[in-house]
Protein backbone atom coordinates (compact mmCIF):
# COMPACT_ATOMS: atom_id res chain seq x y z
CA UNK A 1 0.00 0.00 0.00
CA UNK A 2 0.83 3.75 -0.16
CA UNK A 3 0.67 4.65 -4.06
CA UNK A 4 -2.38 7.27 -4.06
CA UNK A 5 -2.60 6.58 -7.54
CA UNK A 6 -4.98 4.24 -8.93
CA UNK A 7 -3.10 1.63 -11.39
CA UNK A 8 -4.36 1.41 -14.68
CA UNK A 9 -6.82 -1.92 -15.42
CA UNK A 10 -5.30 -4.21 -17.85
CA UNK A 11 -6.66 -3.62 -22.07
CA UNK A 12 -7.15 -7.68 -21.95
CA UNK A 13 -9.69 -7.43 -18.76
CA UNK A 14 -11.47 -4.19 -20.01
CA UNK A 15 -11.97 -5.67 -23.59
CA UNK A 16 -13.32 -9.27 -22.20
CA UNK A 17 -15.74 -7.62 -19.63
CA UNK A 18 -17.53 -4.99 -22.03
CA UNK A 19 -17.79 -8.02 -25.15
CA UNK A 20 -19.08 -10.47 -22.68
CA UNK A 21 -21.60 -7.88 -21.24
CA UNK A 22 -22.90 -6.75 -24.34
CA UNK A 23 -23.40 -9.67 -25.94
CA UNK A 24 -24.79 -11.39 -22.80
CA UNK A 25 -27.50 -8.40 -23.03
CA UNK A 26 -28.20 -8.87 -26.65
CA UNK A 27 -28.51 -12.34 -26.31
CA UNK A 28 -31.01 -11.90 -23.44
CA UNK A 29 -32.85 -9.39 -25.47
CA UNK A 30 -33.03 -11.64 -28.18
CA UNK A 31 -34.08 -14.71 -25.76
CA UNK A 32 -37.09 -12.65 -24.25
CA UNK A 33 -38.51 -11.27 -27.82
CA UNK A 34 -38.37 -15.29 -29.00
CA UNK A 35 -39.91 -16.51 -25.78
CA UNK A 36 -42.56 -13.94 -26.35
CA UNK A 37 -43.03 -15.50 -29.76
CA UNK A 38 -43.05 -18.88 -29.08
CA UNK A 39 -45.68 -18.21 -26.19
CA UNK A 40 -48.03 -16.25 -28.10
CA UNK A 41 -47.73 -17.91 -31.81
CA UNK A 42 -45.93 -21.54 -31.02
CA UNK A 43 -42.66 -23.12 -32.13
CA UNK A 44 -40.31 -25.48 -33.42
CA UNK A 45 -41.22 -27.69 -30.07
CA UNK A 46 -44.41 -27.65 -29.48
CA UNK A 47 -44.52 -26.10 -25.77
CA UNK A 48 -47.42 -28.24 -24.30
CA UNK A 49 -45.87 -31.57 -25.67
CA UNK A 50 -42.41 -29.61 -23.78
CA UNK A 51 -44.38 -29.06 -20.61
CA UNK A 52 -45.64 -32.56 -20.11
CA UNK A 53 -42.26 -34.25 -20.84
CA UNK A 54 -40.30 -32.08 -18.91
CA UNK A 55 -42.94 -32.83 -15.77
CA UNK A 56 -42.76 -36.69 -16.60
CA UNK A 57 -39.24 -36.47 -16.66
CA UNK A 58 -38.27 -37.07 -20.22
CA UNK A 59 -35.03 -37.23 -21.73
CA UNK A 60 -33.84 -35.33 -24.55
CA UNK A 61 -33.93 -37.94 -27.18
CA UNK A 62 -37.87 -38.05 -26.27
CA UNK A 63 -38.31 -34.95 -26.65
CA UNK A 64 -37.59 -34.00 -29.56
CA UNK A 65 -38.57 -36.97 -30.84
CA UNK A 66 -42.16 -36.63 -29.63
CA UNK A 67 -42.33 -32.79 -29.55
CA UNK A 68 -40.48 -31.84 -32.44
CA UNK A 69 -41.11 -34.67 -34.41
CA UNK A 70 -37.53 -35.80 -35.35
CA UNK A 71 -35.97 -39.11 -35.03
CA UNK A 72 -32.75 -37.42 -33.76
CA UNK A 73 -31.09 -34.94 -30.99
CA UNK A 74 -30.19 -31.68 -33.42
CA UNK A 75 -26.72 -31.67 -32.70
CA UNK A 76 -25.36 -28.37 -33.29
CA UNK A 77 -26.71 -25.08 -34.50
CA UNK A 78 -30.50 -26.12 -34.88
CA UNK A 79 -32.00 -22.89 -34.64
CA UNK A 80 -29.84 -21.26 -37.67
CA UNK A 81 -32.22 -23.29 -40.09
CA UNK A 82 -35.26 -22.56 -38.21
CA UNK A 83 -35.58 -18.81 -37.66
CA UNK A 84 -39.35 -18.40 -38.31
CA UNK A 85 -39.95 -19.94 -34.85
CA UNK A 86 -39.97 -18.29 -31.73
CA UNK A 87 -38.08 -20.92 -29.75
CA UNK A 88 -35.65 -20.90 -32.26
CA UNK A 89 -35.25 -16.85 -31.97
CA UNK A 90 -34.59 -17.70 -28.14
CA UNK A 91 -32.34 -20.38 -28.88
CA UNK A 92 -30.05 -18.11 -31.14
CA UNK A 93 -30.11 -15.44 -27.73
CA UNK A 94 -29.27 -17.91 -26.14
CA UNK A 95 -26.66 -18.84 -27.86
CA UNK A 96 -25.26 -15.26 -28.17
CA UNK A 97 -25.41 -14.75 -24.49
CA UNK A 98 -22.96 -18.17 -24.51
CA UNK A 99 -20.82 -16.96 -27.05
CA UNK A 100 -20.06 -13.62 -25.20
CA UNK A 101 -17.11 -15.61 -23.24
CA UNK A 102 -15.79 -16.90 -26.49
CA UNK A 103 -15.45 -13.48 -28.20
CA UNK A 104 -14.54 -11.75 -24.99
CA UNK A 105 -11.33 -14.06 -25.24
CA UNK A 106 -10.29 -13.74 -28.57
CA UNK A 107 -10.43 -9.90 -27.60
CA UNK A 108 -8.98 -10.32 -24.53
CA UNK A 109 -6.13 -12.54 -26.82
CA UNK A 110 -5.36 -9.71 -29.17
CA UNK A 111 -5.50 -7.31 -25.88
CA UNK A 112 -2.79 -9.37 -24.31
CA UNK A 113 -0.69 -9.57 -27.71
CA UNK A 114 -1.10 -5.98 -28.08
CA UNK A 115 0.54 -5.56 -24.70
CA UNK A 116 3.31 -7.78 -25.10
CA UNK A 117 2.83 -10.21 -22.64
CA UNK A 118 3.01 -13.20 -24.34
CA UNK A 119 2.94 -15.80 -21.83
CA UNK A 120 -0.46 -14.88 -20.38
CA UNK A 121 -1.29 -14.09 -24.23
CA UNK A 122 -0.76 -18.10 -24.88
CA UNK A 123 -3.05 -18.71 -21.79
CA UNK A 124 -5.73 -17.12 -23.25
CA UNK A 125 -5.28 -18.20 -26.51
CA UNK A 126 -5.48 -22.01 -25.29
CA UNK A 127 -8.59 -21.12 -23.56
CA UNK A 128 -10.16 -19.23 -26.49
CA UNK A 129 -9.43 -22.45 -28.80
CA UNK A 130 -10.76 -24.65 -26.10
CA UNK A 131 -14.25 -22.41 -26.18
CA UNK A 132 -14.11 -22.28 -29.78
CA UNK A 133 -14.10 -25.63 -30.34
CA UNK A 134 -16.95 -26.51 -28.20
CA UNK A 135 -18.90 -23.60 -29.28
CA UNK A 136 -18.43 -25.05 -33.18
CA UNK A 137 -19.68 -28.62 -31.60
CA UNK A 138 -16.09 -30.40 -32.34
CA UNK A 139 -16.39 -31.28 -29.21
CA UNK A 140 -19.88 -32.65 -28.17
CA UNK A 141 -21.96 -34.99 -26.80
CA UNK A 142 -23.63 -37.74 -29.12
CA UNK A 143 -27.05 -39.38 -27.85
CA UNK B 1 -35.99 -5.13 9.49
CA UNK B 2 -38.02 -4.16 6.84
CA UNK B 3 -35.40 -6.29 4.82
CA UNK B 4 -35.97 -9.36 7.41
CA UNK B 5 -39.63 -9.30 6.45
CA UNK B 6 -39.19 -9.00 2.70
CA UNK B 7 -36.78 -12.09 3.12
CA UNK B 8 -39.27 -13.77 5.09
CA UNK B 9 -41.87 -13.44 2.69
CA UNK B 10 -39.76 -14.89 0.12
CA UNK B 11 -39.05 -17.90 1.85
CA UNK B 12 -42.41 -18.09 2.53
CA UNK B 13 -43.19 -17.64 -1.01
CA UNK B 14 -40.13 -20.09 -2.02
CA UNK B 15 -41.44 -23.06 -0.16
CA UNK B 16 -45.48 -22.33 -1.47
CA UNK B 17 -43.84 -22.68 -4.97
CA UNK B 18 -42.31 -25.63 -4.34
CA UNK B 19 -45.37 -27.28 -2.33
CA UNK B 20 -47.14 -26.56 -5.32
CA UNK B 21 -44.54 -28.14 -7.99
CA UNK B 22 -44.54 -30.86 -5.88
CA UNK B 23 -48.32 -31.06 -5.85
CA UNK B 24 -48.48 -30.33 -9.13
CA UNK B 25 -46.32 -33.72 -10.07
CA UNK B 26 -48.89 -35.84 -8.17
CA UNK B 27 -51.03 -34.79 -10.28
CA UNK B 28 -52.64 -36.70 -13.40
CA UNK B 29 -52.62 -33.70 -15.95
CA UNK B 30 -49.47 -34.08 -17.92
CA UNK B 31 -48.99 -30.83 -18.18
CA UNK B 32 -49.86 -30.31 -14.66
CA UNK B 33 -52.11 -28.22 -15.11
CA UNK B 34 -50.00 -25.40 -16.37
CA UNK B 35 -49.81 -23.54 -19.81
CA UNK B 36 -46.18 -22.74 -21.31
CA UNK B 37 -47.03 -18.99 -20.13
CA UNK B 38 -47.74 -19.62 -16.55
CA UNK B 39 -45.11 -22.24 -16.56
CA UNK B 40 -42.87 -19.17 -17.77
CA UNK B 41 -43.90 -17.19 -15.21
CA UNK B 42 -43.96 -19.55 -12.60
CA UNK B 43 -40.44 -20.30 -13.23
CA UNK B 44 -39.61 -16.36 -13.71
CA UNK B 45 -40.84 -16.13 -10.16
CA UNK B 46 -39.12 -19.06 -8.14
CA UNK B 47 -35.41 -18.31 -10.10
CA UNK B 48 -35.95 -14.60 -8.72
CA UNK B 49 -36.42 -15.77 -5.23
CA UNK B 50 -33.49 -18.34 -5.53
CA UNK B 51 -31.46 -15.24 -6.84
CA UNK B 52 -32.61 -12.91 -3.90
CA UNK B 53 -31.87 -15.92 -1.65
CA UNK B 54 -28.38 -16.82 -2.94
CA UNK B 55 -26.78 -13.75 -3.37
CA UNK B 56 -27.86 -12.40 0.09
CA UNK B 57 -26.49 -15.84 1.90
CA UNK B 58 -23.29 -15.35 -0.43
CA UNK B 59 -23.33 -17.89 -2.85
CA UNK B 60 -23.78 -18.12 -6.78
CA UNK B 61 -27.72 -18.95 -7.88
CA UNK B 62 -26.47 -21.79 -9.94
CA UNK B 63 -25.20 -23.87 -6.70
CA UNK B 64 -28.99 -22.81 -5.06
CA UNK B 65 -31.22 -23.62 -8.23
CA UNK B 66 -29.29 -26.94 -9.61
CA UNK B 67 -29.71 -29.08 -6.17
CA UNK B 68 -33.55 -27.77 -5.63
CA UNK B 69 -34.75 -28.13 -9.18
CA UNK B 70 -32.98 -31.76 -8.87
CA UNK B 71 -34.44 -32.52 -6.07
CA UNK B 72 -37.62 -31.44 -5.92
CA UNK B 73 -39.04 -31.77 -9.75
CA UNK B 74 -38.70 -34.62 -12.20
CA UNK B 75 -37.27 -32.45 -14.70
CA UNK B 76 -34.31 -34.84 -16.65
CA UNK B 77 -30.68 -33.92 -14.52
CA UNK B 78 -29.27 -33.55 -17.78
CA UNK B 79 -31.70 -30.88 -18.97
CA UNK B 80 -32.08 -29.19 -15.33
CA UNK B 81 -27.96 -29.28 -15.30
CA UNK B 82 -27.57 -27.63 -18.75
CA UNK B 83 -29.61 -24.91 -17.42
CA UNK B 84 -28.07 -24.71 -14.15
CA UNK B 85 -25.08 -23.95 -16.02
CA UNK B 86 -26.43 -21.60 -18.26
CA UNK B 87 -27.92 -19.57 -15.22
CA UNK B 88 -24.63 -19.54 -13.50
CA UNK B 89 -22.44 -18.32 -17.01
CA UNK B 90 -25.00 -15.83 -17.91
CA UNK B 91 -25.05 -14.24 -14.47
CA UNK B 92 -20.66 -14.47 -13.97
CA UNK B 93 -20.67 -13.22 -17.62
CA UNK B 94 -22.99 -9.73 -16.63
CA UNK B 95 -20.92 -9.43 -13.34
CA UNK B 96 -17.88 -9.48 -14.70
CA UNK B 97 -17.63 -5.87 -16.48
CA UNK B 98 -17.54 -4.05 -13.51
CA UNK B 99 -14.43 -6.41 -11.53
CA UNK B 100 -12.71 -6.21 -14.67
CA UNK B 101 -13.05 -2.24 -15.25
CA UNK B 102 -11.89 -1.59 -11.79
CA UNK B 103 -8.68 -3.97 -12.12
CA UNK B 104 -10.04 -5.83 -8.94
CA UNK B 105 -10.26 -9.05 -11.20
CA UNK B 106 -6.97 -10.01 -11.96
CA UNK B 107 -6.29 -10.68 -15.35
CA UNK B 108 -2.70 -12.63 -15.30
CA UNK B 109 -4.69 -15.16 -12.11
CA UNK B 110 -8.07 -15.21 -14.27
CA UNK B 111 -5.82 -16.41 -17.58
CA UNK B 112 -3.21 -18.82 -15.67
CA UNK B 113 -6.72 -20.58 -13.50
CA UNK B 114 -8.60 -20.65 -16.35
CA UNK B 115 -6.66 -23.61 -18.70
CA UNK B 116 -7.32 -26.29 -16.15
CA UNK B 117 -10.69 -25.11 -15.11
CA UNK B 118 -12.06 -24.40 -18.52
CA UNK B 119 -10.39 -27.91 -19.80
CA UNK B 120 -11.85 -29.76 -16.79
CA UNK B 121 -15.33 -27.92 -16.79
CA UNK B 122 -16.04 -29.31 -20.58
CA UNK B 123 -14.47 -32.73 -19.27
CA UNK B 124 -16.60 -32.80 -16.32
CA UNK B 125 -19.58 -31.66 -19.44
CA UNK B 126 -18.63 -34.86 -21.72
CA UNK B 127 -18.54 -37.12 -18.82
CA UNK B 128 -21.60 -36.46 -17.71
CA UNK B 129 -23.30 -36.81 -20.54
CA UNK B 130 -21.27 -40.79 -21.27
CA UNK B 131 -22.73 -41.33 -17.71
CA UNK B 132 -26.02 -40.40 -18.87
CA UNK B 133 -25.81 -42.29 -22.35
CA UNK B 134 -23.99 -45.50 -21.01
CA UNK B 135 -26.06 -46.14 -17.94
CA UNK B 136 -29.35 -44.26 -18.67
CA UNK B 137 -31.60 -44.32 -15.32
CA UNK B 138 -28.86 -45.51 -12.85
CA UNK B 139 -26.44 -43.00 -14.29
CA UNK B 140 -29.06 -40.18 -12.96
CA UNK B 141 -29.48 -41.75 -9.73
CA UNK B 142 -25.78 -42.10 -9.48
CA UNK B 143 -25.45 -38.16 -10.28
CA UNK B 144 -27.79 -37.35 -7.84
CA UNK B 145 -26.59 -39.46 -5.31
CA UNK B 146 -22.83 -37.66 -5.66
CA UNK B 147 -24.92 -34.15 -5.98
CA UNK B 148 -26.47 -34.97 -3.03
CA UNK B 149 -22.96 -35.51 -1.11
CA UNK B 150 -21.41 -32.64 -2.77
CA UNK B 151 -24.26 -30.46 -1.31
CA UNK B 152 -24.11 -31.63 1.72
CA UNK B 153 -20.11 -30.90 1.41
CA UNK B 154 -20.75 -27.87 0.36
CA UNK B 155 -23.47 -26.28 3.18
CA UNK B 156 -20.80 -28.37 5.96
CA UNK B 157 -17.98 -25.86 3.91
CA UNK B 158 -20.07 -22.84 4.49
CA UNK B 159 -20.88 -23.59 8.20
CA UNK B 160 -17.77 -24.88 9.89
CA UNK B 161 -15.32 -23.55 6.26
CA UNK B 162 -12.32 -21.86 7.46
CA UNK B 163 -12.34 -17.74 8.10
CA UNK B 164 -11.65 -15.83 5.30
CA UNK B 165 -9.02 -13.52 4.90
CA UNK B 166 -9.60 -10.08 3.97
CA UNK B 167 -5.41 -9.41 3.19
CA UNK B 168 -3.76 -12.63 3.75
CA UNK B 169 0.22 -12.51 4.66
CA UNK B 170 2.24 -14.12 2.05
CA UNK B 171 5.66 -14.69 3.49
CA UNK B 172 7.11 -17.05 0.90
CA UNK B 173 6.20 -17.22 -3.45
CA UNK B 174 6.67 -20.27 -4.46
CA UNK B 175 9.19 -20.15 -8.00
CA UNK B 176 6.01 -20.64 -10.27
CA UNK B 177 4.07 -17.81 -9.00
CA UNK B 178 7.32 -15.61 -8.60
CA UNK B 179 8.13 -16.77 -12.72
CA UNK B 180 4.73 -16.12 -14.04
CA UNK B 181 4.62 -12.91 -12.16
CA UNK B 182 1.01 -13.26 -11.03
CA UNK B 183 1.03 -10.27 -9.00
CA UNK B 184 -0.79 -7.24 -9.28
CA UNK B 185 -2.30 -4.75 -7.93
CA UNK B 186 -5.62 -2.57 -7.15
CA UNK B 187 -7.17 0.49 -5.72
CA UNK B 188 -9.40 -0.16 -2.53
CA UNK B 189 -11.89 2.54 -2.37
CA UNK B 190 -12.21 1.57 1.36
CA UNK B 191 -8.84 2.08 2.24
CA UNK B 192 -8.10 5.05 0.07
CA UNK B 193 -5.02 3.39 -1.45
CA UNK B 194 -3.14 0.85 -3.83
CA UNK B 195 -3.12 -2.94 -2.27
CA UNK B 196 0.00 -4.70 -3.43
CA UNK B 197 -0.48 -8.06 -2.97
CA UNK B 198 1.35 -11.20 -3.94
CA UNK B 199 0.48 -14.95 -4.64
CA UNK B 200 1.64 -18.52 -4.13
CA UNK B 201 1.16 -21.85 -4.45
CA UNK B 202 0.56 -22.48 -8.11
CA UNK B 203 1.46 -25.81 -8.63
CA UNK B 204 -0.95 -26.93 -6.19
CA UNK B 205 -4.18 -24.20 -7.35
CA UNK B 206 -3.91 -25.65 -10.70
CA UNK B 207 -4.92 -29.14 -9.45
CA UNK B 208 -7.62 -27.39 -7.31
CA UNK B 209 -8.58 -25.72 -10.40
CA UNK B 210 -8.98 -29.32 -12.38
CA UNK B 211 -10.90 -30.59 -9.36
CA UNK B 212 -13.49 -27.42 -9.12
CA UNK B 213 -14.02 -27.24 -13.30
CA UNK B 214 -14.90 -31.08 -13.37
CA UNK B 215 -17.19 -30.78 -11.01
CA UNK B 216 -18.79 -27.77 -12.16
CA UNK B 217 -18.99 -28.89 -15.90
CA UNK B 218 -20.37 -32.38 -14.71
CA UNK B 219 -23.18 -31.33 -12.20
CA UNK B 220 -23.59 -28.19 -13.42
CA UNK B 221 -22.79 -25.93 -10.74
CA UNK B 222 -21.37 -22.66 -10.88
CA UNK B 223 -17.79 -22.93 -8.34
CA UNK B 224 -17.94 -20.04 -6.44
CA UNK B 225 -18.15 -21.83 -3.30
CA UNK B 226 -14.77 -23.65 -4.38
CA UNK B 227 -13.28 -21.21 -5.76
CA UNK B 228 -12.70 -18.34 -3.47
CA UNK B 229 -11.43 -20.58 -1.10
CA UNK B 230 -8.08 -21.50 -3.69
CA UNK B 231 -7.71 -17.45 -4.15
CA UNK B 232 -8.13 -16.75 -1.00
CA UNK B 233 -6.90 -19.68 1.24
CA UNK B 234 -4.76 -21.56 -1.13
CA UNK B 235 -3.16 -18.79 -3.43
CA UNK B 236 -3.69 -15.91 -0.63
CA UNK B 237 -5.11 -13.32 -2.99
CA UNK B 238 -7.23 -10.87 -0.79
CA UNK B 239 -10.31 -11.87 -0.26
CA UNK B 240 -12.12 -9.12 -3.25
CA UNK B 241 -9.87 -10.14 -5.94
CA UNK B 242 -10.56 -13.65 -4.83
CA UNK B 243 -14.28 -13.21 -4.76
CA UNK B 244 -13.95 -11.03 -8.40
CA UNK B 245 -11.56 -13.49 -10.08
CA UNK B 246 -13.94 -16.25 -9.30
CA UNK B 247 -16.67 -14.65 -10.48
CA UNK B 248 -14.77 -13.79 -13.88
CA UNK B 249 -13.82 -17.99 -14.09
CA UNK B 250 -17.22 -19.08 -13.39
CA UNK B 251 -18.01 -17.07 -17.00
CA UNK B 252 -15.32 -18.51 -18.58
CA UNK B 253 -15.55 -21.85 -17.63
CA UNK B 254 -19.30 -22.48 -17.51
CA UNK B 255 -18.90 -21.29 -20.88
CA UNK B 256 -16.41 -24.41 -22.07
CA UNK B 257 -19.05 -26.36 -20.67
CA UNK B 258 -22.40 -25.26 -21.55
CA UNK B 259 -21.47 -25.92 -25.53
CA UNK B 260 -21.66 -29.92 -25.06
CA UNK B 261 -24.54 -29.41 -23.65
CA UNK B 262 -26.20 -27.28 -26.09
CA UNK B 263 -24.81 -29.34 -29.02
CA UNK B 264 -26.88 -32.43 -26.66
CA UNK B 265 -30.37 -30.39 -27.06
CA UNK B 266 -30.25 -29.95 -23.59
CA UNK B 267 -31.40 -26.48 -23.65
CA UNK B 268 -35.06 -25.34 -24.01
CA UNK B 269 -35.63 -21.66 -23.99
CA UNK B 270 -38.81 -22.33 -22.35
CA UNK B 271 -37.06 -23.96 -19.38
CA UNK B 272 -33.85 -21.97 -19.57
CA UNK B 273 -35.39 -18.60 -20.49
CA UNK B 274 -37.07 -17.56 -17.47
CA UNK B 275 -34.15 -19.17 -15.13
CA UNK B 276 -32.09 -16.77 -16.65
CA UNK B 277 -33.74 -13.74 -16.66
CA UNK B 278 -35.26 -14.72 -12.91
CA UNK B 279 -31.67 -15.39 -11.64
CA UNK B 280 -30.33 -12.07 -12.67
CA UNK B 281 -33.30 -10.30 -11.63
CA UNK B 282 -33.24 -12.10 -8.23
CA UNK B 283 -29.19 -11.22 -7.62
CA UNK B 284 -29.85 -7.33 -8.59
CA UNK B 285 -32.22 -7.19 -6.23
CA UNK B 286 -30.68 -9.37 -3.39
CA UNK B 287 -27.63 -7.17 -3.81
CA UNK B 288 -29.91 -4.21 -2.83
CA UNK B 289 -31.89 -6.08 -0.08
CA UNK B 290 -28.49 -6.82 1.84
CA UNK B 291 -27.92 -3.99 2.39
CA UNK B 292 -30.83 -3.99 4.95
CA UNK B 293 -30.59 -7.81 6.67
CA UNK B 294 -28.58 -9.87 8.95
CA UNK B 295 -26.23 -12.16 7.09
CA UNK B 296 -25.94 -14.29 9.95
CA UNK B 297 -29.74 -15.11 9.42
CA UNK B 298 -29.54 -15.78 5.29
CA UNK B 299 -26.44 -17.89 5.95
CA UNK B 300 -28.33 -20.36 7.87
CA UNK B 301 -31.01 -20.36 5.41
CA UNK B 302 -29.10 -21.21 2.97
CA UNK B 303 -27.90 -23.74 4.74
CA UNK B 304 -31.02 -25.13 5.69
CA UNK B 305 -31.72 -25.66 1.97
CA UNK B 306 -28.57 -26.96 0.92
CA UNK B 307 -28.92 -29.70 3.76
CA UNK B 308 -32.52 -29.78 2.20
CA UNK B 309 -31.61 -29.96 -0.89
CA UNK B 310 -28.88 -32.53 -0.44
CA UNK B 311 -30.79 -35.35 1.51
CA UNK B 312 -33.94 -35.09 -0.83
CA UNK B 313 -31.67 -35.98 -3.82
CA UNK B 314 -29.58 -38.37 -1.33
CA UNK B 315 -33.17 -39.62 -1.46
CA UNK B 316 -33.80 -39.81 -5.17
CA UNK B 317 -30.35 -41.19 -5.51
CA UNK B 318 -30.77 -44.31 -3.20
CA UNK B 319 -34.46 -44.77 -4.60
CA UNK B 320 -33.24 -44.89 -8.39
CA UNK B 321 -30.67 -47.35 -7.17
CA UNK B 322 -33.29 -49.65 -5.70
CA UNK B 323 -31.87 -49.42 -2.18
CA UNK B 324 -34.71 -47.70 -0.84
Amino acid sequence: MGREEAPKPPLAGVVYGEIAYWMVIVGMVIAIAGSFIYLTSGGYVDSECLLAHLWAGADVHTIWEECAGIDEVPHGHWYLGMLGYGDAIAMLGIAIACLAAVVGMWGSVAAMFKEKEMLFAVFALVVAVILTLAAMGVITLKH
Amino acid sequence: MQGSSLVGKAILLVLLLLACTGTALAAEDATMGMSPPVFFLVFLLVCIIIGIVAVLGGVGGGVVFTPLMMGFTDIDTFIIRATGLFVAMAGALVAARPFLRRGLANVRLLFFAAVPYATFAVIGALLAGYVKETMGATGDALVKLSLGVLVIFIALLILFGGKRVEYPEVKNVDSLSERLGLAMAYWEESLGGVVDYKVTRSPVAILLFCGVGLISGMFGLGAGWAMVPVFNLVMLAPLKVAAACSKVLIGIGDTAAIWPYIMGGGIFPLFAVPCMIGLIVGTLIGAKIMLRVKAGFVRYLIIAIMFGSGLKLLQSGLTGLGYL
